[in-house]
């Protein structure tokens, strides 16, 4: 169990030290949300009344940072290509380290970078928005499962594909019917009835909502059986990618 | 009974690798048919073929990256399949194709393998390795920009620096330059001298394996098809030929008597070519019998020497019966 801890914490470090470096992974992650939100949210923002009651700019940055957690998570699994590409990922094969230290330290990595942007950049948008940090610790249980959840995915997709241009295109193919039913633009409640059922069967709706109750104070659903779904999500997508990774990924 | 027993621990103990009848087929294509191999503690060994002969699939089942579908193999006593993490950990491995990190510095990358194999003073083992590898300059720098001979001995001082007991390099210096290639035999050679490291190396070119192994197998199409050191191998063709051109041709009898006695002479064979007599000496040790015979020649006037040494080259094509460029799978089906 230690040795699963440290080395997972090596994994984390090399990660974080090719992250740090990347700057314009950070100026890129930095600059979306606050873009969207000046140039869609404010023109929106005259024009839309949610029936949550929340003003409509700080609905689409709270929704677009859930969306910069989520696709953090699944960049999380494309490093795997990369990591095939260059290949660093035989060397950490052949090094007597457990694959699941290996996911794990992947999956720890992106929920840190992830929760330091999201941070950054609450501190920013609350300075012209609604969004705060009322219910952190909501905040911080959706960071983990939304990220672990995409993680997985973006696993499940390395394991089957070859190339960074694919995995690139069915990603965003993967992804985006997902993003656009999650309530990050809308509330699903406003959703007809067809498509709403389709966005409560998306784990990431509950995911989405329980960061805005952590960044806004507001949510569509009821939070205890969210928090729950998620905690379930988190084991459920860690468990899958491990698997996954072992089995297929890491060949 | 006894003396059996004894027999079976002592090679026990005294080979680090056994492969027996290692089997591994993709789909159709048998990459591995029943290969089987013994390497000594502390040779260097060389696996020897051309490419597709199924060098690289032996290297990844025994450091435990690949299963055989037949067959088993242990490394220092240890199965590959059951004792995989064991293995692991005696072992280090240098791949054909790179394996670094561009994005990270030289340091980082010597950092992150001694973390992963939770070394104790892991700044001062980096320290020497980087040394080691006269990158102390470049340390700091992404690998992204290192020449090939760079990176290449980069990841030969990563191989090493957990000690192993067993490095394994897959075509340690193929796509290098001369001198980057003859930078890493040097420091083969070194390791050698050094400790009871084991070195297996897989190579398809001749003259490497012949300047760094003292053991070798050969392999074609997934078999073992000869094994011995490359002087044992080379020998058992035959030995070594001198041919002596003599001016005195009319003393053939005597020649082929006199010659035919010196030691590690086996054969002399003789024709008259332009006036003069041709004799073809087939003699274990050449150059250090070529004195002697060039003695014993003398009286009959001696206009002309050559010393031909047989090659890995011909013991492969002894042993396949098909040149070693014309070796392996690119051969089947073509016309």
């Amino acid at each position: 169990m230690s040795r699963l801890v440290a080395d997972g914490a090596t994994i984390f470090l090399r990660e974080w030290l090719r992250y740090r470096r990347d700057r314009a992974y950070w100026v890129g992650q930095l600059a979306f949300p606050l873009v969207v939100v000046a140039f869609i949210g404010f023109g929106l923002n005259g024009v839309v009344r949610l029936p949550t009651g929340v003003d409509y700019t700080a609905h689409l940055a709270s929704g677009v940072l859930a969306l910069l957690v989520g696709s953090a998570g699944v960049g999380g699994g494309m490093t795997l290509i990369q990591d095939r590409e260059s290949g660093f990922l035989r060397a950490l094969l052949v090094a007597p380290v457990s694959r699941s230290s290996i996911v794990l330290g992947k999956i720890a990595s992106r929920v840190v970078a992830s929760l330091v942007l999201v941070l950054v950049l609450v501190a920013i948008l609350a300075t012209f928005t609604a969004v705060g940090l009322p219910h952190p610790a909501a905040m911080l249980l959706s960071v983990i499962a939304v990220t672990t959840a995409f993680v997985a995915l973006g696993v499940a997709l390395a394991s089957q594909l070859r190339s960074l241009e694919s995995f690139r295109l069915l990603a965003g193919l993967v992804t985006v019917p997902i993003y656009f039913l999650s309530g990050i633009f809308y509330p699903v409640s406003t959703l007809p009835l067809a498509t709403r059922w389709l966005a409560y069967a998306n784990p990431l709706t509950y995911g989405v909502d329980l960061f805005r109750f952590g960044l806004v104070g507001v949510h569509e659903l009821p939070l205890l059986p969210s928090a729950a779904l998620l905690v379930l999500l988190t084991l459920a997508a860690t468990t899958g990618s491990i698997l996954i990774f072992d089995r297929r990924a890491a060949r | 009974m006894h003396s059996a027993a004894t027999i079976a621990g002592t090679s026990a103990s005294e080979d680090a690798i056994v492969a027996r009848g290692l089997v591994k087929r993709f789909g159709s294509v048998a990459a591995l048919d029943g290969l089987s191999l013994r390497v000594a503690r502390g040779s260097c060994f060389g696996l020897l073929g051309p490419n597709g002969a199924g060098k690289t699939t032996t290297v990844s089942i025994l450091a435990t990256l690949a299963r055989a579908d037949e067959g088993s193999a242990s490394v220092l006593g240890r199965d590959v399949v059951r004792e995989r993490a064991g293995v692991r950990r005696e072992l280090g491995l240098v791949f054909q194709e790179p394996t670094l990190d561009p994005e990270l510095a030289a340091r980082e990358q010597l950092d992150l393998h001694g973390r992963l194999y939770h070394l104790e003073s892991r700044r001062a083992r980096v320290g020497e390795a980087l040394a080691l590898a006269g990158l102390e300059a470049d340390a700091d720098r992404p690998v992204r920009g290192f020449s090939g001979g760079m990176k290449r001995r980069l990841e030969l001082v990563r191989g090493l620096l957990h000690r192993p007991r067993i490095l394994f390099l897959d075509e340690p210096t193929l796509g290098l330059d001369v001198a980057a290639r003859a930078g890493i035999w040097e420091e083969l050679r070194r390791l050698r001298r050094t400790g009871d490291l084991t070195l297996f190396l897989t190579t398809h070119s001749m003259e490497e394996a012949d300047a760094l192994c003292d053991g070798l197998a050969i392999v074609d199409r997934g078999r073992v098809v000869a094994e011995g050191s490359p002087e044992g191998l080379k020998a058992a063709l035959g030995g070594d030929v001198v041919v002596l051109s003599l001016e005195r041709a009319e003393k053939k009898e005597e020649v082929r008597a006199q010659l035919g006695a010196l030691s590690g002479v086996t054969r002399v064979t003789h024709e008259d070519v332009g006036g003069a007599g041709v004799f073809r000496i087939v003699v274990a040790n050449g150059p250090q019998r070529l004195p002697e015979l060039l003695y014993a020649a003398r009286p009959f006037g001696v206009r002309e020497v050559q010393l031909h040494r047989p090659t890995l080259e011909h013991v492969f094509l002894h042993h396949t019966g098909h040149p070693f460029e014309l070796g392996g799978r690119e051969l089947e089906g073509a016309p």
